[in-house]
């Protein structure tokens, strides 16, 4: 099957004709039209947050500011109010990663294991239970909201980053079997046989013969696992405390309080602080997160 | 054919000698524990929970005092909550239409050999990897009625402009759709892109061959073999939609008063804050439906269809 | 060393019996071969003897001692399978002495070892590369070192050839029938090509939807099968079964063919037709049992010239294949290249039924047993 990806193909005799040209004009120009529309908003965010409030007051959307003004970051790093205290959003981007690097290695850890079993030591059940996962993966969290907030209340670990890493990697784990056991897929079951024979066991075959090939789906799981979770909200909103809210909850707590009047500059530099270590993951590895994204939509 | 080392459970021969069990046999069963008891609870169990709650008079905390079906009625006589479902009804189906319209077209045009493609997809694709909050914070200050575009648009000389749709009741809907399209475009985009890149060019070739020019191949040979992605990026983009709950929350936050509230927001209000229980339980469980209206069809045609095959 | 027996070994998933009483008793140093067409079960065999696979009834002994319970790791047997199975992280050197180093074999002997089955298999060169930058042929090499050099009772091999190129596959098979002959281990082997199975087996067994059909030499097999999926099965091309009407002349009972005209064939075994007179069997006879008139051959108590139609004739070099139509089946002919025989001419050949067999029309067992 040849790989020919567009159909571009140039069959002899046909020149480039004027019209051809014209076309070519539009689709460029349509093409970066829609860029600027996606990044517009960015660019938007921060000159805003370069200004200061009479420029933003005066001034309109796009106009740039006098001179970088870096006083809105460092108010909304350490200074603005988030609700009732005012220490910025800096402990918070904190308890973000106190959460966000636990609850991605566990739950990348368990996927990996759990895909391993599901594909190469399957047991009666097992693929029936990976169907469950899998549809476990749809479900609206609201039904389990209420719920989860009981048995962490119960467990002790209500309004903590404890509680929350365990939220995470509860409802993260199906996604994460499911990118293991779907790159597993791929792994001849003759290997495992072969180890077997050998004398390998269970965790020696997953030692010294899977896992040193699981580079490539370890570096794309941790990588969305680390997007979805800084990224989240609700478990964030829901579960954790006054102390304990990830960047996100902070964030908008931010942008909503307002005490006189509002620093619109300060809003969007938060804004992207929050949005920073997301941003630089997808911008340093961006092909991994889009193979995430492709191999999450095609499920089984 | 690769046979996988399937290893059924050694099972007692008819003699009646029982199979010696090694623990080679157990621990993929004890490994993937965990994860079992964790589905079966956090998920299946929380599901069950919730919908009793559904069906009970719970106020601020759970009670177990069942009254039917009442809560259920109380939800769709509650004016905020069938403003919600409208809602979602709009916003969904716009979202997803436009999100699949552009994300098709977008595909298609960066299929045609562009010289920068890496960096163009690049930009499409950079909303998706950041929260919903941060993109409704963005865009609540693009669209501030005194500050935003129509300030902008005025002040370049477009004296009657007015855009202050996050402030109008009956448009503010239409803010959380833009919004939203911009963060997910750019995924169906690359979804399409790479469903066109599967294509078998010798399936082009034969095309050229036939006389087909290019607007009729997509049309009538690439398109076509493109409706599993088509399908695929409709149950996540549904899936998406149902679950919105961070964009509103920082766009709009339901405003103004509750015209532009979600399910999903009105489940958080009323089961934190409003002390609503029994009702929050009974709304989510509707979107629990809704989930499952969607997906049920959709499990269902994929193993009919390999069936099929 | 050791010997294996497979004792009315049956294997159910569920409700499909996929073994249905495997009995088979290899001796010591014995090459065997589980032939048949997919879906025989050979591979479900195999994997019962290594223990991936537990039995559902019946008992495996290797050395005379019941294995049939134990891990497979504990019952000293090696494999090599279809696609090598070579760990792709690991160097060849690696890959050999994982096995060793499982069994906790101390370094230097490991070294030992994979310097003493490198040279056997000419891949000493290889030794640090990994699989990914290796041949089909060379991985395959890689994938016997591994069994060889675990020095096991019993090597099971699982169409390790079939991977490889037709003029690859025929030096290994080579290479392979020499390493029997020099180290004198106990084999069973799968395949599905029966030439193979014909050229290395000290015995094969000819197996069918979870039987076995046949467990004998591969002469014996290729002589007196036991049944018509026997001996259709090996043997390429395979052998001709044509519809025969028992007659009886001259007090002898014989088989009565239409070609251009009726011809009555003799038959060796004459006890064994007498039974069946009036009835139509099937006549198996094998395509270099039909050839040109040889001189020699004139006059010899079961050989009858008769003339046939020729159909389509294949040319092969060595031989020329004749196709033509006896009793309405189409059947095989060898004959000389020189000969000559051009499609619709009619020519005469010679049919030697001293070595035919005879088969019930519907059952399919043989008959002249």
């Amino acid at each position: 099957m040849s790989k020919v990806n567009s159909v571009n193909i140039k069959p002899i005799g046909r020149k480039t004709s004027a019209l051809d040209k014209v076309l070519r004009v539009a689709l460029y120009t349509v093409l970066i039209t829609v860029a600027a529309f996606y990044l517009v908003p960015f660019i938007v965010m921060l000159i805003t947050s370069l200004k200061d409030v009479e420029e933003i007051r005066t001034g309109t959307l796009l106009s740039l500011p006098s001179s970088l003004n870096f006083d809105s970051w460092v108010k909304a790093w350490s200074g603005a109010c988030t609700g009732s205290s005012c220490g910025g959003i800096s402990p918070y981007f904190l308890n973000s990663f106190q959460i966000v690097l636990p609850a991605v290695l566990i739950s990348t850890l368990l996927g990996a294991i759990n895909g391993y079993v599901i594909s190469l030591w399957k047991f009666r059940g097992s693929d029936l239970f990976f169907a469950a996962l899998l549809i476990g993966c749809f479900i609206p969290f609201q039904v389990i909201l209420l719920p989860m907030a009981r048995t962490l209340g119960w467990l002790g670990i209500a309004n903590t980053t404890t509680g929350l890493v365990f939220v995470h990697v509860v409802y993260g784990v199906a996604f994460t079997t499911l990118f293991f056991r779907n790159f597993y897929q791929s792994i001849p079951g003759e290997l495992v046989k072969a180890a077997r024979l050998d004398g390998a066991g269970f965790f020696t075959i997953f030692y010294r013969i899977i896992l040193p090939v699981s580079t490539p789906i370890i570096v794309v799981t941790v990588i969305w696992q680390f997007t979805q979770i800084w990224n989240d909200f609700l478990f964030g909103v829901a579960f954790s405390g006054f102390e304990t809210q990830p960047v996100t909850v902070a964030l908008n707590n931010l942008v909503n309080t307002s005490f006189g009047g509002k620093e619109y500059n300060v809003d969007m530099a938060a804004a992207i602080i929050a949005a920073l270590p997301t941003l630089l993951v997808y911008i340093f590895a961006g092909k991994y997160f889009v193979r995430g994204l492709t191999a999450g939509a095609v499920k089984g | 054919m690769n046979s996988k080392a399937s290893h059924s459970e050694p099972n007692q021969t008819r003699s009646g000698r029982p199979a010696r069990l090694s623990l080679a046999d157990w621990m993929p069963k004890i490994v993937m524990a965990p994860t079992v008891i964790i589905t079966l609870v956090c998920m299946y169990g929380y599901m069950i929970w919730t919908a009793i709650l559904s069906f009970t008079n719970s106020r601020m905390l759970p009670s177990y005092k069942f009254v039917g079906f009442e809560q259920y009625e109380r939800l769709f006589n509650n004016d905020r909550w069938i403003v919600a479902l409208t809602n979602l009804g709009v916003f969904g189906s716009l979202f997803i239409i436009i999100c699949l319209f552009l994300g098709v077209v977008l595909a298609i045009f960066l299929d045609q050999k562009i010289r920068a493609e890496g960096a163009i997809r690049t930009i499409y694709l950079y909303p998706m990897a950041i929260s919903f909050i941060v993109t409704g914070t963005a865009w609540k200050w693009l669209l501030n009625p005194t500050n935003g575009i129509e300030k902008m648009m005025v002040d370049l000389g477009f004296e009657d402009f007015k855009f202050n749709w996050l402030a109008d009741p009956d448009m503010v809907i239409y803010c959380l759709v833009i919004a939203a399209v911009w963060q997910a475009s750019g995924f169906v985009m690359a979804l399409f892109l790479a469903g066109l890149r599967g294509v078998d060019g010798d399936l082009i070739k034969a095309a050229h061959l036939d006389g087909a020019s290019t607007f009729t191949t997509y049309r009538r040979i690439i398109l076509p073999s493109l409706k599993p992605v088509f399908f695929s990026a409709l149950v996540i983009l549904s899936h998406i939609a149902i679950k919105s709950f961070d964009l509103v929350a920082a766009l709009t936050n339901g405003g103004p008063g509750y015209s532009s509230d979600l399910p999903a927001n009105f489940m958080y209000a009323h089961t934190f804050t409003r002390s609503q229980v029994g009702l929050g339980s009974a709304s989510a469980m509707v979107m629990l439906g809704c989930v499952l209206a969607i997906l049920i069809p959709y499990l269902y045609s994929e193993l009919r269809g390999e069936r099929h095959e | 060393m050791a010997n294996l027996v497979i004792e009315n070994v049956k294997k159910s998933y569920g409700n499909t019996e996929i073994l249905k009483g495997i009995n088979i008793s290899i001796k010591t140093g014995e090459f065997l071969i589980l032939v048949g067409p997919s879906g025989c079960g050979k591979s479900t065999l195999m994997n019962s003897i290594a223990g991936l696979e537990d039995v559902t009834e019946g008992r495996i002994l290797i050395a005379d001692k019941d294995v049939t319970y134990t891990t497979p790791k504990d019952r000293d047997i090696a494999m090599v399978f279809q696609s090598y199975a070579l760990y792709p992280n690991m160097t060849v050197e690696q890959n050999i002495s994982f096995g060793l180093e499982m069994r906790k074999v101390p370094k230097e002997e490991r070294q030992a070892e994979v310097q003493r089955v490198a040279e056997m298999l000419q891949i000493s060169h290889l030794l640090n590369r990994k699989p990914a930058q290796l041949s089909g042929g060379q991985r395959q090499r890689v994938a016997m070192g591994r069994a060889l050099a675990r020095r096991p009772q019993l090597y099971l091999f699982d169409e390790p050839l079939s991977n490889l190129d037709a003029k690859l596959r025929v030096e290994m098979r080579t290479e392979i029938k020499k390493l029997h002959q020099k180290l004198g281990t106990t084999i069973v082997y799968v395949t599905h090509d029966q030439i193979e199975a014909m050229t290395l087996a000290d015995r094969i067994a000819v197996m069918k939807d979870g039987e076995v059909q046949q467990l004998g030499t591969p002469q014996e097999i290729y002589d007196n099968p036991a049944n018509l999926f026997v001996a259709g099965f090996m043997g390429s091309p395979a052998m001709n079964f044509i519809p025969a009407k028992v007659i009886s002349q001259d007090g002898k009972p014989m088989l009565e063919l239409a070609t251009t005209s009726n011809v009555a064939l003799p038959f060796p075994k004459q006890e064994a037709l007498e039974a069946h007179i009036g009835k139509t069997v099937l006549l198996g006879l094998r395509p270099e049992m039909i050839t040109e008139p040889q001189p020699h051959k004139e006059g010899q108590p079961f050989v009858t010239t008769t003339e046939v139609e020729v159909e389509v004739t294949e040319p092969m070099g060595a031989d020329t294949m004749i196709l033509t139509r006896v009793s309405d089946a189409e059947i095989n002919c060898r004959s000389n290249p020189m000969y000559p025989a051009e499609a619709g001419s009619i020519i005469k050949m010679m049919f030697d039924t001293s070595k035919a067999v005879v088969f019930d029309q519907s059952t399919g067992q043989r008959l002249d047993k």
